[in-house]
């Protein structure tokens, strides 16, 4: 990789670029990267690292084994030239046009610029209709709303941006930057395979604008549409391949590229955010919580992805902690989809649910494609036993991406809440088969299939194997599989998996019912078999056990000293005629 | 969602207002109505505008300007002409408010209004009252910028008539000028065009190939259907497309032009209630034709609404129809779930928009429809596991008319899928009704839940359910051997009989439907159908003549009574109805009546099969098809069978497609084509196998057509292993109806072998079947064979054989086909002849010219051989001309004499060398 120096001129002349286009959010990023490099201990100042500290402390934690800074082999990077300004001196319209903008006056922005013919200036009034476009858009959204929630405002400058912008292109007469906007035209026309070719064009010419390569991600729905986009090397590449296997679900692949870039922006609160979601969706909650505790030391105003810190703060009943962060969230930005979320987690975990549906719905009015808050929705009808409405907030978390599992669960639960096993298998089937190696769902289908309606044990057996096999935490799988094969009359299985239970209760150190079920079963079995001194042993450990199994155990022992006692007499017996 | 919200304020809804003022106010028509009909006629114009359901958009100007041109005649116009101009000079939110006020003074009821000499009171609780209330209401709530919208709206709306006046401010934002972007798209397609044309070249040569070679139409149809699919798929949002799907005439299409959703909001659903119509409309039309109804076209149209009215969930269930009707598995589970997900089984089945009272969620029905679906699909199993859970979930939830419709379904489940696969599962599963164990057979607890089923639609009042329930019945009760429920031990009286008189019974009870919907009905459909059908009419040439002309408005009007009344009767009603009588004609076919069967088939065919579904009428077809092949010969059937595949082109190919292979191969039996009689049986016996599912009644057809071909090949020690095969398997299934048939095979068998007294106790067996079960046409052409039996054991016999056959006579020739009565007049004939006192007789007066003696035998000879020509049933007619040579020997009648045998010997060459050239195969 290029060394930290050349990243960070790179990221510099870059800010720079992309202020002056008014891509703000782009240089946003690229400056809270170039802040996230690890500053040379030569030019160590306090007021440089004021937003690095802290963090060794993570990677002591995490990362003992320090990665040394070798690329791959066979990538070799091309930095690519910083680009060259093509107007040295901006023009006053320009000056003009950009103090408008920067006001919000998007149209008076693009007025002033009329005339203009320089790529910047052109690209800058193309910027400003589109922006004055979707700023009606959303205005209209609202005004339009029909009586079945019509919703088709439409962005009313597109038409003419696709075909002044297709000109350009055709004429080779654009910028990186007009690329990117070209992009965004052609998604919101629809045309994706065009908008993909085009952003790939501008993020191959100017790779620091992380917008485009945002954009790029969302267009890469699936890996093989991922692998077949040739993309020049440029350490912004590993970003955005980074981010797309997120996307992509592929969880590990995208912790060892995110790892790998730490090694150069060690500091970069982006990364280890991005390094927290996909721990949380390995379900690595401690984690989280470590690397969000330091995150928000450093940034404590961030209200960017802090909902999922909120989601684990639930997870382990942190009610405090919870409380805490909803109040700072809800001072710094009230408005955010991310702090009603967070809010309404909170009402959720002090069990008050209706206030806690209110906020949901707030998030869900500020944005209404937000996927979690739809599914955390429907959690808390379901608590509510408003099953229907519930059904219905999941449908829609569905209905925005099928592919998340928890909603598909959560309507598998709902059906299954009202008595209709059968029909709730379909959803348990959809979530277990994009998250295949969780056992909890696992477990719910075959409860699903162990119902006294479907009884349909054989398949019950079979989801709990497959829910043994991924790591069931709670040890459910194991002894309901003891159990139903003990129902079926195959002792011998029975008898295996309840030796795998016990075998995991004594390395947890955990007792209970479940324990004295085992070692009676494991008793029986083995007297039986004639087995006796393994169901002595069994018997034993029974005896420190108090209630009914006692006494059972008790007799048990005693009947086998007797019996054993009675074998050797019988043998006499019969070999003296 | 409250109603008020429902009702936008549209273009369309200002111009209808405009017409409204124009009707209520006639006086300010510079030309007046020149008449009074005139005047009703624009009444009635706007009404279906505001009812009909044809589309699901709201009409363009220039549509209305069309419609008008027709309806006002020489007052069109000026309509046009006052609508476009008033409509085009609102230009400013102030102009829609004296609008709208101007409204509110057509309404009758303000007294501040002045009323002029000619007006026409609106009547504010009238259909087109409300309408105007709803509208000036829906104006009145409208905020400051939907006002700017509506006549942004309006603009645009105009616009596309008034071209020359066009703002330059709207041609601006409409963005009409992007010719780069169409014309890039037009070569596009026109590449795609090309592609497949060549496709489509190829196919059809394949297709003639193929055709060419044999009638196996299966391979070609399914690769036509390929291709059709591809093409649509490749393409689904060009509207070039179309001409491939194009002959589907059942779906109507809405304006196929607005297809590519115009993103400048001058596109508008119609209102809420009208969609529904349409959706109604559409889902029964699918349910009517099946899969030939276009997948993708419908598709885009459900697309385009689902984009317009996100929150109308009803579109998820039309989704669900249309890939259950073309066998999509996936597609059709996913909608059926995400629409009860949604709708939570409330909205869209009784025509109930979710009111705020949302909790008593009705998610049975769910149940219930999963159900149906996976019988559909044939998995009997899935579909009996969801449907007890549908029972369950209904008496939890106390929704009992939900309960009574699915223990129909289980009834059907369980009647239709036939014993073999059932037994397993009832005996399993928990049995809804009563736990009666696996003691009693499948058939007895079929006929429980049928009872209990019918007892519970009784007392719920549904009187559809009670209807089909009836029929249900009858179809037990005509299949079915009745018999005590619980029989202790050996000496239990076991009387097998099947009862008519329930089966009749049951029939006239389903009848009594007709008589009782009417309380049902809701008159609101109706009123929208009748719109619907109304403005369809306009188009129609005959319509827009006869406005003009005073004379002849009377005529239309009847044509309108007639529409409406035709309409009156809910299409669910008239398709209970017709199969009741689709079921009378099978059960005439079974009992042997010919003439009842055809009447009922003839009933169907004639006035119900605008309501029943194609798979029905084809199957009726096919059974008039198959009484003319058996009463008028192979030549009429074979060109009824043509027009009947041109019409059921693509729907339920196989009910047409069996009948065409079992008619070719009688006919390849009789002609003595052997080889191609085995080629057809194989055939059949492809279609029964079990890929798609097992159909019993084919297997049985299969086999039993296996049989007979062996029989007629004379391998007769295989013909009657498989019959004995075919025996076994009917037994095992309790299909003792069948069974009649396969024993007479079997006499039919030791007949043709020479071992008539093996034969004997089959067809007696078979005798005493038919006498149980009723079935008189078979127990005639049993006693028949018997009595042929009875002639080939020896002439001293003959006597016996001629009364069974004189008792068997009437029925034989009041309801038998061609071939049966042909042979009974033969063996009639040949039993004379062998009498010997008969035969000493003849020769005895052999010249005394008694010719009325001779006569007896003679007629019916030559009635029996000119039947059997039609029929070219070669060995029987050789027979035939054989035994009249004979006797015009005897007779001394030579120049007789020799044309029997030319007649004869013609038979034999044609039996001897069967010709491969056929001019009926030709005209398949």
């Amino acid at each position: 990789m290029s060394s930290r120096e050349s990243c960070r001129s790179e990221l510099r002349t870059a800010i720079r670029q992309l202020n002056d286009r008014c891509l703000y959010s782009a240089s946003k990023w690229a400056a809270e990267q170039l802040v996230g490099i690890e500053q040379d201990p030569a030019k160590f100042t306090p007021s440089n690292t004021r937003f690095q500290r802290g963090s060794s402390s993570i990677r002591r934690r995490f990362h003992t084994n320090d990665v040394t800074s070798t690329p791959p082999a066979g990538v070799s990077y091309v930095s690519t030239p910083v680009m060259e300004e093509d107007e040295v001196v901006d023009g006053d319209f320009y000056l003009l046009a950009k103090s408008y903008f920067d006001c919000r006056e998007y149209r008076r922005a693009a007025h002033v610029l009329q005339d203009q013919t320089g790529k910047k200036a052109t690209f800058l009034r193309c910027y400003a209709l589109y922006l004055a476009g979707e700023k009606r858009k959303e205005e209209e959204m609202i005004e339009l709303e029909g009586p079945l929630g019509k919703s088709d405002a439409v962005n009313r400058e597109v038409a003419s941006l696709e075909r002044e912008l297709s000109i350009l292109r055709k004429n080779g007469i654009i910028d990186p930057f007009g690329l990117y906007l070209y992009g965004l035209v052609l998604i919101e026309k629809g045309n994706q395979n065009l908008a993909r070719t085009v952003l790939m064009e501008s993020v191959n010419s100017y790779p620091w604008n992380w917008s485009a390569w945002s954009e790029l991600q969302s267009l890469c729905t699936t890996i093989e549409i991922l692998n077949s986009l040739t993309l020049s090397n440029h350490w912004m590449k590993e970003f955005f391949l980074a981010s797309a296997y997120q996307e992509l679900r592929m969880h590990n692949e995208s912790l060892t590229k995110y790892e790998h870039l730490q090694n150069t922006f060690s500091f970069s609160n982006y990364i280890r955010a991005q390094i927290a979601k996909a721990q949380y969706c390995l379900r690595e909650f401690e984690q989280v919580e470590v690397i969000f505790e330091e995150l928000l030391r450093n940034d404590p105003y961030r209200v960017e992805d802090v909902d999922m810190y909120s989601n684990v703060l639930y997870a382990k009943e942190c009610f405090s902690a919870l409380s805490y962060l909803a109040h700072r969230v809800f001072m710094t930005d009230k408005y955010r989809p991310e702090s009603c979320c967070i809010i309404g987690n909170y009402y959720s975990l002090k069990g008050q649910h209706e206030k806690s549906v209110l906020y949901f719905r707030r998030a869900l009015k500020l944005n209404k494609n937000y996927l979690s808050a739809w599914t955390l929705m429907g959690h808390e009808y379901v608590e509510m036993k408003n099953t229907p409405a519930a059904i219905d907030a999941y449908r829609r978390a569905v209905d925005i991406n099928p592919r998340d599992y928890r909603a598909w669960y959560g309507l598998g639960q709902a059906y299954e809440m009202m008595g209709m096993p059968f029909y709730a298998l379909h959803y348990f089937k959809k979530s277990v088969f994009l998250q295949s190696n969780d056992s909890r769902l696992w477990i719910a289908m075959a409860q699903c299939y162990e119902t006294d309606q479907l009884h349909m044990l054989e398949e019950a057996i079979k989801c709990y194997r497959r829910a043994a096999s991924c790591n069931d935490r709670e040890a459910i799988a194991l002894h309901q599989l003891a159990k139903l094969h003990a129902e079926l009359g195959r002792s011998e299985e029975a008898a295996l998996y309840y030796k795998k239970d016990l075998e995991r209760m004594e390395a947890e150190e955990r007792e209970g019912p479940n324990m004295v079920e085992a070692l009676l079963f494991l008793a029986q079995h083995c007297r039986e078999q004639k087995r006796f001194e393994e169901a002595e042993v069994y018997c034993t450990r029974l005896l420190d056990y108090t209630g009914p199994e006692k006494e059972t155990a008790k007799s048990m022992l005693r009947g086998m000293r007797t019996a054993e006692s009675s074998f050797p007499l019988m043998d006499i017996e019969h070999f003296h005629p | 969602m409250a109603a008020a919200s429902a009702f936008a304020i549209t273009p369309h809804k200002v111009s209808v207002c405009v017409l409204l003022q124009m009707y209520a106010l006639p006086t300010q028509a510079t030309p007046p109505f020149s008449s009074v009909s005139q005047h009703n006629r624009l009444g009635l114009y706007i009404l279906s505008l505001t009812k009909s359901y044809d589309d699901i958009l709201e009409p363009k100007l220039e549509d209305l300007i069309s419609q008008l041109r027709e309806i006002g005649g020489s007052l069109g116009p000026w309509l046009i002409d006052h609508l476009t101009s008033r409509v085009s000079s609102l230009s400013s939110p102030d102009d829609l408010f004296t609008f709208f006020s101007e409204m509110r003074g057509i309404l009758g009821g303000s007294d501040s209004v002045v009323i002029e000499d000619n007006q026409v009171i609106l009547d504010p609780n009238s259909i087109l009252g409300m309408f105007l209330r709803r509208c000036v209401l829906a104006f009145n709530v409208l905020s400051f910028e939907g006002v700017c919208h509506l006549l942004t709206n309006i603009g645009i709306y105009c616009k596309e008539v008034l071209s020359n006046c066009m703002p330059y401010e709207l041609h601006r934002l409409d963005g009409s000028s992007n010719d780069l972007e169409s014309l890039s798209e037009c070569e596009n397609m026109d590449l795609e065009n090309f592609v497949f044309g060549k496709v489509n070249e190829e196919i059809e040569e394949r297709k003639e190939a193929t055709e060419r070679v044999s009638f196996h139409l299966h391979a070609t149809q399914a690769i036509c259907g390929l291709v059709e699919d591809v093409e649509v798929v490749t393409d689904p949002r060009s509207k070039h497309h179309d001409k491939g799907t194009e002959d589907c005439p059942h779906v109507h299409r809405p304006g196929t032009e607005s297809q590519d959703v115009d993103p400048y909001g001058e596109v508008f659903l119609r209102t809420n209630w009208q969609v529904q119509g349409y959706l109604t409309e559409q889902a029964d039309a699918i349910e009517k034709h099946g899969g030939s109804v276009s997948f993708n076209t419908f598709e885009l149209i459900l697309r385009q609404i689902k984009k317009l009215a996100p929150e109308l969930h009803r579109v998820h269930y039309l989704h669900y129809l249309n890939s259950l009707y073309h066998d999509d598995y996936f597609a059709a589970v996913e909608n059926l779930h995400c629409y009860f997900d949604y709708s939570a089984g409330i909205e869209g089945f009784d025509f109930v928009p979710p009111s705020g009272s949302n909790n008593s969620a009705r998610y049975e029905i769910a149940l219930l429809c999963l159900g149906m679906m996976h019988f559909y699909f044939g998995h009997p199993k899935q579909a009996l596991l969801v449907l007890t859970e549908a029972v369950r979930i209904s008496q939890v939830q106390s929704n009992d008319s939900c309960l009574a419709y699915t223990l129909a379904a289980i009834c059907n489940l369980s009647s239709e899928i036939g014993s073999s696969i059932t037994a397993g599962i009832l005996g399993t599963s928990y049995s809804p009704v009563t736990s009666m164990g696996s003691s009693v057979s499948v058939a007895q607890q079929l006929f429980v839940l049928l009872k209990e089923s019918l007892k519970r639609a009784e007392s719920l009042k549904l009187k559809r359910l009670v209807a089909s329930n009836h029929l249900a019945m009858a179809k037990f009760d005509l299949m079915h051997v009745q018999r005590p429920l619980l029989s202790f031990g050996p000496k239990a009286s076991m009387r097998l009989k099947t009862c008519p008189v329930n089966v009749c019974k049951e029939l006239r009870l389903c009848s009594h439907l007709i008589s009782e919907f009417a309380s049902e009905t809701s008159t609101v459909a109706t009123d929208g159908a009748f719109s619907t059908a109304w403005l369809k009419n306009l188009t129609k040439p005959m319509g827009s003549l006869v406005l003009t002309q005073e004379n002849e408005s009377g005529e239309n009007f009847h044509a309108l009574q007639f529409c409406a009344q035709s309409s009156s009767i809910p299409r669910s009603v008239l398709q209970i109805l017709g199969s009741s009588y689709l079921l009378r004609a099978s059960a005439w076919e079974t009992y042997g009546s010919a003439p009842l069967a055809r009447i009922n088939a003839l009933v169907y065919a004639t006035c119900f099969t605008d309501s029943s579904s194609s798979s029905d009428t084809a199957l009726v077809h096919a059974k008039l098809i198959q009484h003319l092949a058996a009463f008028q010969g192979y030549k009429e059937a074979f060109s009824a069978l043509k027009v009947a595949e041109e019409r059921f082109l693509s729907v339920s190919r196989s009910v047409l497609l069996v009948l065409k292979l079992q008619l070719l191969h009688e006919r390849a039996l009789h002609r003595a084509h052997l080889k191609l009689a085995q080629q057809v049986c194989d055939e059949l016996g492809v279609l029964a196998s079990s890929v798609m599912g097992v159909d019993m009644e084919l297997k049985r057809e299969a086999s039993l057509r296996h049989a007979r071909t062996l029989l007629a090949a004379k391998q007769f020690s295989e013909a009657a292993a498989v019959a004995h095969s075919l025996f076994c398997m009917c037994y095992k299934f309790n299909m003792q109806v069948e069974n009649a048939t396969i024993l007479l095979l079997l006499a039919e068998i030791h007949k043709k072998s020479g071992n008539a007294v093996l034969g004997l106790p089959y067809a007696l067996a078979s005798l005493s079947f038919c006498q149980s079960f009723n079935l008189d046409l078979l127990k005639a052409s049993a006693t028949l064979t018997l009595a042929e039996l009875w002639l080939s054991l020896g002439s001293n016999h003959a006597k016996r054989a001629l009364t069974l056959i004189h008792g068997a006579l009437p029925m034989i020739l009041g309801h038998g086909g061609l071939e049966l009565r042909a042979r009974a007049r033969i063996a009639e004939s040949k039993c004379y002849l062998s009498d010997p006192s008969y035969s000493d007789f003849l020769c005895g007066f052999i010249f005394s010219l008694v010719f009325e003696d001779s006569e007896v035998v003679l007629d019916p000879l030559r009635q029996a051989s000119d039947e059997l020509q039609v029929l070219e049933y070669h060995e029987l007619a050789a027979e035939g001309f054989y035994l009249m040579a004979i006797i015009f020997d005897k007779l001394g009648k030579l120049e007789e004499r020799e044309e029997a045998a030319a007649s004869f010997k013609k038979h034999v060459m044609a039996l001897e060398n069967p010709q491969d050239e056929d001019p009926l195969l030709n005209l398949l």
